[in-house]
């Protein structure tokens, strides 16, 4: 029998309320009596009794009125009613209404103590198993939350956006509005967000806090939550922000992962004991998903940076072997050259020995571009490419290679097209003369010699643009943007012309692009080039 | 004889024009190609008997033309790279190359190489004393250059045709990879193992049933090889 099972007792008759009390207190029930329905009513509103016996005729109302209005207040309540021989179609009527039994008077004790015993037995067991039940939707409850998070914040590989998304839910789900999470970092605890502090708060909040003591690096280190209650007595610095706010109560639990804490979540309420198990459990869990997903994301950044860093490494690797293959041609033919005139089986007539002579002299030149261009390449890939920009009017840069330019198109007709009227522009004159022999060069790789080549300009808002245009081979337009990929040699050169580096289109972007332009080309097959640049108007 | 004819293939006009210079004055004749469409087009029209090929090449590259010509043709093939990537070297031996030379070159190591291939073709060769060998199926005829497995005829590239023969004479020794390399290739080539191994595996391919548990040619690891007698 359980302890302190209480037993109210209605009848109007104070000898049989007196025995029946005895009776029932020598069994171990606390026992309370009424003798009239109108006291019993007022008792019943006071607290909840495990059994009532009742009697079915009493002076102010029926018994059976009665036995409804106590089940409607507490509708585990086990009744018993007592009736005279003459009532007994009331009695049964009254289990019809939901009373557990009926006794006769005169009452034999036994069987009262008896049926009393089996209703009581039958109340513990429908307690418990609501108790059961309410355990079951309690966990549901939880396991639901725990998957909605879960889901929530495996959605994102983004550690910000899983913070975020995590804090949103901790209020959605558990009605908490106010908390926060550090990650650890570099031996450190880095505040990684916090939802639903008044500014203030937040402002005086700490950004970074030290593992090793405090609250915040109590719960990491020990991987368990803590709870302060009325945490405005305790001095803890850590959580000195939260007086900028109407708390009273903070709970900490650990981001963990099989044990291991990889940071802290903390939450804060303005109303007391609202910590329960429960709530503690709940909040575990969800810190347990949050660091999951953070744990994900930090893996797949690592695995991303290593994947750009192995990316970067075998970019390097094909860099060095076109460096290796660019550099060999002209050595080739600069031993080979050498190497012919040294061989004492062979002796070549006087021009054979000045051609070998040329292409030694030749060579030793393409070697030395080579190494200027990659110089030029590397400084423009480490953004350390000096650009002096002066205001210039462009037929004055024009004008500075005008005798280069005759000499690469000595075969071409070359056109120059570039009117007075065109604004001056703030650029680097050395660099910008580059980009343009380069272009004019490629014009001349590509075209049949008496073709036209020519340089334009026009202004255009605040830009300058400037082309050049020539009649040759063209470009597939599925290779407009890879031409410009350092060591990218195309395939229409015209026969007998030597290949170029590999690197002047990827020097003339780099140039451009220092100077706050863009480069770009309009080209067909067979229908001629057409590269543009623009730059930005002083 | 007639002057041999050498096919250069590389899309560099310097390299065209120096190679071609060195082999006319040593009594070659020369047609050259830029690209490998062209190299293809010159092995089906013209009587080329050695071919010296650039593998970075626009349209059809070294390597494709040397598999391409490997269908039909055995006509020794140099490979003269700015590649020298071991792995590149493999590659073309065992599609086929005879050779493989890195740019920048000695004029003198190209023309050695150059004789070391038409010394396999068996011009220079001084044939066997003996007229023929035949074990288990495998047959030679040393006069024909003609070799036969169960009847049926092999077609041999030259270079393998010397390393079969170089064994089959020896057929009765383990033949170290120095003393093949120097009697096939020639000494400059005692160190480059890794011919030996690629054109053993070629040989292989075409003789053995079962290339992987060969029954005529067998390693003698760390020594060399040794062709079995039945």
């Amino acid at each position: 029998m359980k302890d302190n099972e209480s037993i109210l007792v209605v009848d109007d008759d104070p000898d049989f309320l007196a025995v029946i009390k005895r009776i029932l207190e020598n069994k171990g029930y606390e026992v309370e009596t009424a003798a009239s329905a109108s006291e019993a009513i007022s008792l019943i509103r006071e607290r909840f009794y495990n059994a009532a016996i009742l009697d079915i005729s009493l002076p102010d109302a029926d018994g059976t009125e009665l036995l409804s209005r106590f089940l409607e207040r507490h509708p585990d309540i086990i009744a018993i009613m007592l009736t005279g021989h003459s009532s007994v179609q009331n009695a049964v009527q009254s289990l019809n209404r939901g009373a557990f039994a009926y006794l006769e008077k005169p009452l034999d004790p036994e069987t009262l103590l008896s049926i009393l015993g089996r209703g009581l037995e039958k109340q513990r067991l429908v307690l418990e198993n609501r108790k059961l039940i309410e355990e079951l939707e309690q966990h549901n409850h939880i396991n639901n939350t725990l998957l909605s998070v879960s889901q929530a914040v495996s959605q994102s590989l983004d550690l910000q956006e899983i913070i975020d998304t995590s804090l949103d839910k901790v209020a959605q789900y558990t009605g908490i509005e106010t908390s926060f999470v550090y990650i650890h970092e570099n031996e450190r605890l880095v505040l990684m967000g916090c939802h639903g502090l008044s500014p203030e708060a937040s402002k005086t909040m700490e950004k970074e806090v030290d593992r090793d003591t405090g609250i915040i690096g109590r719960i990491f280190r020990q991987s368990r939550p803590v709870i302060v209650e009325e945490w405005k007595d305790s001095t803890e610095p850590t959580l000195a922000f939260l007086k900028n706010g109407d708390y009273r109560c903070f709970a900490g639990v650990p981001l963990a992962i099989l044990g291991e804490s990889i940071g802290v979540m903390g939450v804060a309420t303005n109303t007391t004991d609202c910590f329960s198990h429960n709530n503690i459990e709940l909040l575990t869990g969800i810190a347990r998903e949050i660091a999951i997903a953070v744990r994900n994301a930090q893996l797949y950044e690592d695995a991303s940076s290593a994947k750009s860093l192995r990316e970067l490494d075998s970019m390097r690797t094909e860099f060095l072997a076109n460096v290796s293959h660019e550099l060999r041609t002209p050595l080739a033919v600069i031993k080979g050259s050498a190497n012919s005139l040294l061989q004492p089986d062979v002796i070549f007539d006087e021009p054979t020995r000045q051609y070998f002579l040329q292409s030694i002299d030749k060579d030793a030149d393409t070697l030395t571009r080579l190494v200027d261009d990659l110089l030029m390449m590397s400084r423009l890939e480490a953004e350390a490419l000096e650009v002096k920009k002066t205001p210039y009017k462009l037929t004055e840069v024009v004008d500075s290679i005008k005798d280069r330019l005759d000499n690469l198109t000595a075969r071409h007709n070359l056109i120059l097209n570039i009117p007075d009227e065109i604004p001056m522009v703030n650029i680097d004159d050395v660099r910008i003369s580059q980009v343009l022999t380069n272009l004019v060069e490629n014009a001349v790789k590509f075209s049949e010699e008496n073709t036209t080549i020519s340089i334009e300009a026009k202004a255009n808002g605040k830009e300058v643009i400037v082309r050049v245009v020539d009649e040759g081979t063209g470009i597939p337009s599925e290779l407009h943007q890879k031409i410009f990929d350092r060591f990218f040699q195309g395939n229409g050169r015209k026969s007998g012309r030597r290949k170029g580096t590999g690197l002047g289109l990827a020097i003339c972007r780099g140039i451009v692009e220092a100077h706050g332009g863009k480069i770009w080309v309009e080209s067909e097959p067979g229908k001629g080039t057409k590269f543009s640049f623009s730059l930005p108007v002083n | 004889m007639d002057k041999k004819r050498i096919l250069i293939v590389d899309d560099d006009p310097a390299i065209l024009r120096l190679l071609s210079t060195n082999l006319k004055a040593r009594g070659y004749e020369v047609t050259t190609a830029t690209d490998g469409e062209e190299a293809l087009e010159a092995v089906q029209k013209d009587f080329i008997d050695l071919m010296i090929l650039d593998l970075m090449m626009p349209k059809i590259d070294g390597i494709e033309v040397c598999r391409r010509i490997r269908e039909w043709s055995d006509i020794p093939i140099i490979i003269l790279s700015a590649r020298g990537d071991e792995n590149d070297k493999v590659k073309c031996l065992e599609l086929g190359a005879d050779d493989y030379l890195t740019k920048p070159f000695g004029i003198a190591e190209l023309m050695a190489r150059i004789n070391t291939a038409f010394r396999h073709r068996g011009d220079a060769a001084v044939a066997p004393a003996q007229s023929s060998f035949a074990c288990d199926g495998l047959e030679i005829n040393f006069a024909k250059r003609r070799v036969t497995v169960n009847g049926k005829e092999i077609s041999l590239t030259p270079t393998e045709y010397s390393l079969l023969q170089q064994l089959a004479v020896n057929s009765d020794k383990v033949l170290t990879h120095t003393m093949l390399l120097q009697t096939v290739w020639g000494n400059e080539y005692s160190s480059e193992k890794e011919y030996l191994r690629v054109f053993v595996g070629r040989l292989r391919k075409k003789l053995e049933p079962d290339p992987k548990k060969p029954k005529y040619i067998q390693t003698i690891p760390g020594v060399g090889y040794h062709l079995a007698m039945a």
